[in-house]
């Protein structure tokens, strides 16, 4: 046995795939082919699935009001992204020019509220943002600042607020990352050939940290397009956002088929996503090299 | 224009905290000159660099370039530009438009900047590489970009932080003819920072060795050599024998007691070492002549004459290094040119007489 291993690496890395090899196949694969298999079947009555092969369902797909809540969902999601860069972009920056002392401390900040459970943390972002009883339009209209409850709560401004809370260290780390690989000697290079400050940014920090912002746009696009339980809380319980809709289709119209035709076309639009990102990197890396 | 200075530092000093990385630095570098500094790893040389090129403030001091004060200007309005020591090429751009750059910067016209990438390309010898990116060239090649992209914005003075550096040995000594003779043909000022002795003797019109952030000696290449002022200038350029000695007198002539009661005369004590204080005598291997005990050697008031034993030879094709114990327990390291193949003339432990003359031993404080 040893010896046939020895002989032979590429069973030995097999080998050494397996355990992950299966866990992904049993977890991961096959789950995900009974999502696409159910989206082509009936109903059950209370659940489940009748096993009558129908298209219907991604038909449905396309009516009006589903269709506008994935627009919508589209919308808040490009938002939060952009929130997301623009206010993770200079943090980023400001974090690597700090001495490599302070960078750790700030990464460890950065870190801190992951610490806590998200349910909870956007829960209280609710009691900050509520309508009537909520911390800010308390404050405020005791201080006599304003006569009407701001509409903090209950709109897409909370939800990409609360999205752009959630994910704005995600969307920082492969910023910095890239920012902090960037050689400071280029800058200086730059500037020394007569670029004010605004042109070093453009002409070089800007296009070579550019990975960096793609990946964290990435990584904050995906899972705020499928979110489901930001709009739940800070949506005021209407079902705001695509990830609403699917997770109502399975807990309450019991419409298995219609959930799994919605998360089929939600996965096929983030791999689109996902391909142009691969694209746009590897063109880049194409590019340097060729 | 001659004596027209481009580049005056007038007791510039450099503080990082509690380190003076740059001490009180006055300099004077007239138009056209290749200058280098010179000096051991921490001694300075990029920081003064840097002042000049405005990416540091210094902290006390005044830097003028072209004849104006800089004060705080920043870098981008200075007339100088760099070349950094790994180039600091833009990865991300191809040759083109990192020769391009500082042209584009300040907004020179497109067909302008044409022209004169093309003819930046060709003073480096780069025609047809313009559309590659840095990391596509060799080594070499990048260097020579490094230097069109500074070169084309035609800057009073050139600042070079070891550029060089990264290159292997014969590339090396290549680029250093072409460098020089490039910089002969733009006529501007080189401010070249190296570590390497060797590298600042062949290339530069004047050399500024520094020590701990302070100029110990200026001149031109052959004063540092032949007549270094102290004992860390004659250590750090080339090899060199030291060997302890008394003062006997400093005039009319110089004499000096070596150990043993030899007394040899000197061409040169260091100013204000007095008569009866111990001192160090430098002598560089290739002044030492040897002697078999039938020859018949230099004498007179500015010979010295050693006796000695053949301790060591080491061949090293050129030369053969012989290592040389004085009677008077000292050893010196003599190198002699190999004229000869088939004979070797010395053994181990022979009797040599061992002779230089007066004018190449220099005495320095301890
Ligand atoms: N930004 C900085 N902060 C603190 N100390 C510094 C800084 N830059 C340089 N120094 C210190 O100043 C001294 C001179 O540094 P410098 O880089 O000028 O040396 P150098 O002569 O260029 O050496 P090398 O040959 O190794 O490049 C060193 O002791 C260095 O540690
Ligand atoms: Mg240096």
């Amino acid at each position: 046995m040893e010896q046939t291993l020895r002989r032979n690496p590429a069973l030995r890395a097999w080998l050494l795939i397996a355990p992950a090899g299966l866990f992904l196949l049993i977890f991961f694969i096959l789950p995900l082919f009974i999502v696409i298999i159910y989206g082509f079947l009936e109903r059950g009555t209370y659940g489940g699935v009748v096993w009558q092969f129908t298209a219907e369902n991604f038909s449905r797909v396309f009516d009006s009001l589903y269709f506008s809540t994935f627009l919508r969902s589209l919308y808040i999601a490009v938002l939060t992204t952009l929130f997301c860069i623009l206010v993770g972009y200079p943090l980023a920056y400001f974090m690597t020019s700090r001495p490599p002392r302070q960078r750790n401390l700030l990464l460890l900040l950065l870190m801190i509220p992951f610490w806590t459970n998200f349910l909870i943390r956007t829960y209280a972002w609710l009691t900050l943002l509520r309508t009537n009883t909520g911390l800010i339009n308390v404050t405020l209209m005791n201080l006599g600042i304003i006569k009407e409850p701001l509409p903090l709560f209950g709109n897409d401004f909370a939800i990409v607020l609360g999205l752009v809370y959630g994910w704005l260290p995600v969307a920082v780390l492969p910023m910095y990352a890239s920012l902090d690989r960037l050689d400071r000697s280029l800058v200086e290079a730059a500037r020394d050939l007569y670029a004010s400050g605004g042109q070093v940014f453009r002409r070089v920090i800007w296009p070579l940290s550019l990975p960096g912002v793609v990946a964290g746009s990435m990584l904050v696009f995906i899972p705020s397009l499928g979110a489901f339980v930001t709009p739940a809380i800070l949506g005021g319980g209407k079902s705001l956002m695509i990830g609403n809709v699917i997770s109502n289709q399975f807990l309450a119209a019991h419409d298995w088929p219609f959930g799994s035709a919605l998360s089929t076309l939600m996965m096929v639009i983030m791999l689109f996503a996902t391909l142009l990102y691969f694209r746009s990197t590897a063109l880049k890396a194409k590019e340097e090299r060729a | 224009m001659p004596n027209t200075i481009a580049v005056e530092l007038r007791d510039v000093v450099k503080a990082f905290g509690s380190v003076v990385a740059v001490d009180n630095l006055s300099l004077s570098i007239p138009d056209g000159e290749f200058f280098s500094l010179l000096g051991p790893s921490g001694c300075g040389k990029t920081t003064t660099l840097r002042m000049i090129a405005g990416f540091e403030m210094p902290t006390s001091g005044e830097i003028d370039i072209a004849g104006e004060a800089q004060g705080y200007r920043p870098a981008h309005r200075r007339p100088v530009n760099t070349v950094f020591q790994h180039y600091a090429l833009f990865p991300h751009m191809t040759v083109y438009d990192n020769v391009a750059f500082g042209l584009q910067m300040q907004k020179v016209d497109k067909s302008a900047i044409a022209r004169r990438v093309a003819e930046s390309l060709d003073l480096v010898q780069l025609n047809g590489m313009d559309k590659r990116r840095p990391k596509q060239l060799s080594g070499g090649q990048q260097q020579r970009v490094a230097l069109a992209r500074a070169l084309i914005n035609r800057p009073k003075v050139l600042l070079l932080d070891e550029p060089l550096g990264a290159l292997d040995l014969k590339l090396r000594k290549e680029m250093q003819v072409e460098l020089k003779t490039l910089q002969q043909e733009v006529g501007i000022t080189f401010i070249y920072v190296t570590h390497d002795q060797e590298e600042a003797l062949t290339m530069s019109d004047r050399i500024a060795v520094m020590d701990q952030g302070r100029v110990q000696q200026l001149g031109v290449p052959e004063d540092i050599y032949e007549r270094p002022v102290s004992r860390f200038v004659a250590d750090f350029i080339g090899e060199t024998n030291f060997l302890h000695c008394m003062v006997m007198q400093t005039a009319p002539r110089g004499e000096v007691e070596l150990a043993g009661g030899i007394r040899v005369p000197v061409s040169w004590i260091r100013e204000g070492i007095s008569p009866g204080s111990q001192a160090l005598l430098s002598l560089r291997p290739e002044k030492i002549n040897l002697f078999e005990l039938s020859d018949t050697y230099p004498t007179g008031p500015d010979s010295a004459v050693v006796h000695g034993h053949v301790e060591r030879l080491v061949y090293v094709g050129t030369d053969t290094h012989h290592t040389i114990k004085l009677d008077n327990g000292a050893t010196v390291i003599a190198r002699v040119q190999n004229f000869h193949v088939e004979e070797e003339p010395w053994e181990i432990g022979e009797e040599v007489i061992v002779q230089w003359d007066a004018a190449h031993a220099r005495v320095f404080r301890e």
